[in-house]
């Protein structure tokens, strides 16, 4: 705090933080709170404590075909947009190409526009050319949307990198792919890596494209929580979304090892 | 191969995906809104705007998304400054704890709000046990309850914004201030929020944006009687299967957010050239 700062400010400042933090935290919490609950009704304070509803969310057909669709369309989704990603990051941060300025706005453009206005586009399309939606249709918007994402972290990364180092690798007769795979490639490592993790949280957790690109025998997880939170929903939602808050607890970790939190937050 | 190649064909991909894949769909988008079954027809918007229901939809829409970017920019900017005036390691904790929720889903934490504000949820009983409201008393299946839902969701989008403008700040324009004879409040108020600005607005735009465009937390939260346009869109789509109809709601949803996002652009583009 700066010096000087009235004694009633750090007081206050010190409650609107924990008002702030028990805002942004309370549903997180509540959801953990429902999913070890022994009531048959969804309701908080949880009542007892039991893991019956994990049980019921692991021995659910509905539920675990539901996370495989999941995993395997952010798998995708990460290993695509982050080959995408990282190789135009690295085009774009050497800043020889014509209208770079051009080309990285437009690589950026889809964290500007709302999702669901590309979601429509996306159903209209894929259905006009190709017929009924596929996984892979999900998987590309997906990867639309998760590109930006690992743009903007690998280009963080490379510019914090010494330029000069391909350049010396150049002069000492280094091939292209040699300076690619030996020198630019550590360099981009952790970009990559945290836009990697960043893209299959985004895959993972997506809704509205999800919701609008699904047909029977294709639904993930997001979208499975949101059928039972229309109708009639029992703890086992709360078991499942705590599974997934923990997948991105444990994201968040990795996330700030390879990158450092400080830097997401400016990403 | 000369450098320049290399170059393309390291971009070449990304632009591909985006050409084919994200701006084809929306094009596409584009055409369906203004498609007939005679060919090129405006009927589609003729039928939204001359229609009282969907008119009070768009109000709706306008007008939530107004008070929940006022609500985000009251809490975000003196949540950024306390950041921002933290030591390294609480701050730290603060940004895990406005990032967490950012990354998990929407309809994970949507949820948690629905078992909060039910009928039957914890803070209704708590205002009711309290006295402070009648039995019958709700806030699910209310604009409050959109209000409240959206405003957890979209802070972090605000707060994020504005904690990069304020860390910024040089701390030795306000201790010049105090050293002036400014009060503390005087200097926050003449020197931090002023330089502040283009983060507030650009946050602001930001949520006003994402909060016109989502419906998986207004439609859980407000129930189908409290319709808001995305959600007017979502349902043109899956339930009344009217796809062209639902592409001249986009169409709408598209112009009105580019009326926000051109300003959006020009103050992030500034700030970060």
């Amino acid at each position: 705090m700066v010096s000087g700062t009235p004694i009633w400010a750090r007081y206050f400042a010190v409650i609107f933080i924990v008002c702030t933090a028990l805002f942004l935290l309370a549903p997180l919490f509540v959801v953990m709170g429902v999913s070890v609950s022994e009531s048959q009704f969804i309701s908080f304070p949880p009542q007892g404590f039991t893991l019956h509803w994990y049980e019921k969310v692991l021995s659910s057909d509905a539920y675990v075909n539901a996370a495989w669709t999941s995993l395997w369309i952010a798998l995708t989704v990460t290993i695509a947009a982050s080959l995408i990603g990282g190789a135009a990051a690295i085009a774009l941060n050497r800043r020889s190409l014509p209208a770079s300025g051009l080309m990285s706005a437009a690589l950026l453009s889809p964290l500007v526009l709302p999702t669901i206005i590309y979601a429509i586009g996306m159903l209209l399309l894929w259905s006009a050319i190709f017929g009924p939606i596929s996984p892979l249709a999900l998987a590309i918007g997906h990867t639309v949307i998760a590109l930006p994402y690992v743009v903007r972290t690998c280009l963080a990364v490379l510019a914090d990198t010494d330029p000069f180092l391909e350049e010396a690798a150049r002069t000492m007769g280094a091939g292209r792919l040699q300076r690619l795979a030996f020198v630019v490639l550590p360099q981009i490592k952790p970009g990559l890596l945290a836009g990697g993790f960043f893209a299959f949280n985004i895959s993972f957790d997506e809704a509205v494209l999800s919701l609008f690109l699904r047909k029977p025998g294709l639904t993930t997880l997001p979208v499975q929580i949101y059928g039972q939170l229309e109708f009639s929903p029992d703890p086992s939602v709360a078991a499942v979304s705590t599974m997934m808050i923990g997948l991105t607890i444990v994201l968040l970790i990795i996330i700030d090892r390879t990158l450092g939190l400080g830097k997401i937050a400016s990403v | 191969m000369t450098d320049r190649l290399e170059n393309m064909a390291l971009v070449m991909p990304g632009l591909l995906l985006l050409g084919l894949a994200f701006i084809l769909p929306v094009l596409q988008m584009l055409v369906l809104s203004v498609s007939g079954p005679d060919g090129f027809t405006l009927e589609h918007f003729t039928r939204f705007l001359s229609d009282s229901y969907y008119l009070g939809i768009l109000w709706r829409t306008v007008r939530l998304s107004a008070l929940i970017t006022l609500i985000t920019a009251l809490i975000g900017f003196p949540l950024a400054y306390i950041m921002a005036k933290s030591g390294p390691r609480l701050r730290l904790w603060l940004t895990l704890i406005v990032i967490l929720p950012l990354m998990t889903s929407v309809v994970i934490r949507t949820f948690g709000w629905i078992v909060l504000l039910g009928r039957s949820g914890m803070i209704p009983s708590m205002l009711r046990d309290l006295g402070l409201v009648g039995r019958s008393f709700s806030i699910i299946q209310t604009e409050s309850a959109i209000v409240i839902g959206m405003v957890q969701v979209l802070l972090p989008f605000m707060t994020l914004s504005v904690l990069g403008v304020v860390m910024s700040i040089d701390g030795r324009l306000e201790e010049a201030a105090r050293t002036m004879g400014c009060s503390f409040m005087k200097t926050i108020r003449t020197v931090v929020l002023p330089l502040s600005l283009p983060g507030i607005v650009a946050g602001g735009l930001l949520v006003f944006t994402l909060s016109a465009s989502s419906f998986v937390t207004p439609s859980l939260l407000g129930g189908s009687r409290i319709q808001v346009l995305a959600g007017s869109i979502y349902n043109a789509v899956t339930q009344t299967l009217e796809w062209e109809f639902a592409a001249a709601q986009a169409v709408i949803l598209f112009v009105g957010v580019a009326l926000v996002l051109v300003p959006y652009l020009s103050v992030t583009g500034r700030r970060n050239g």
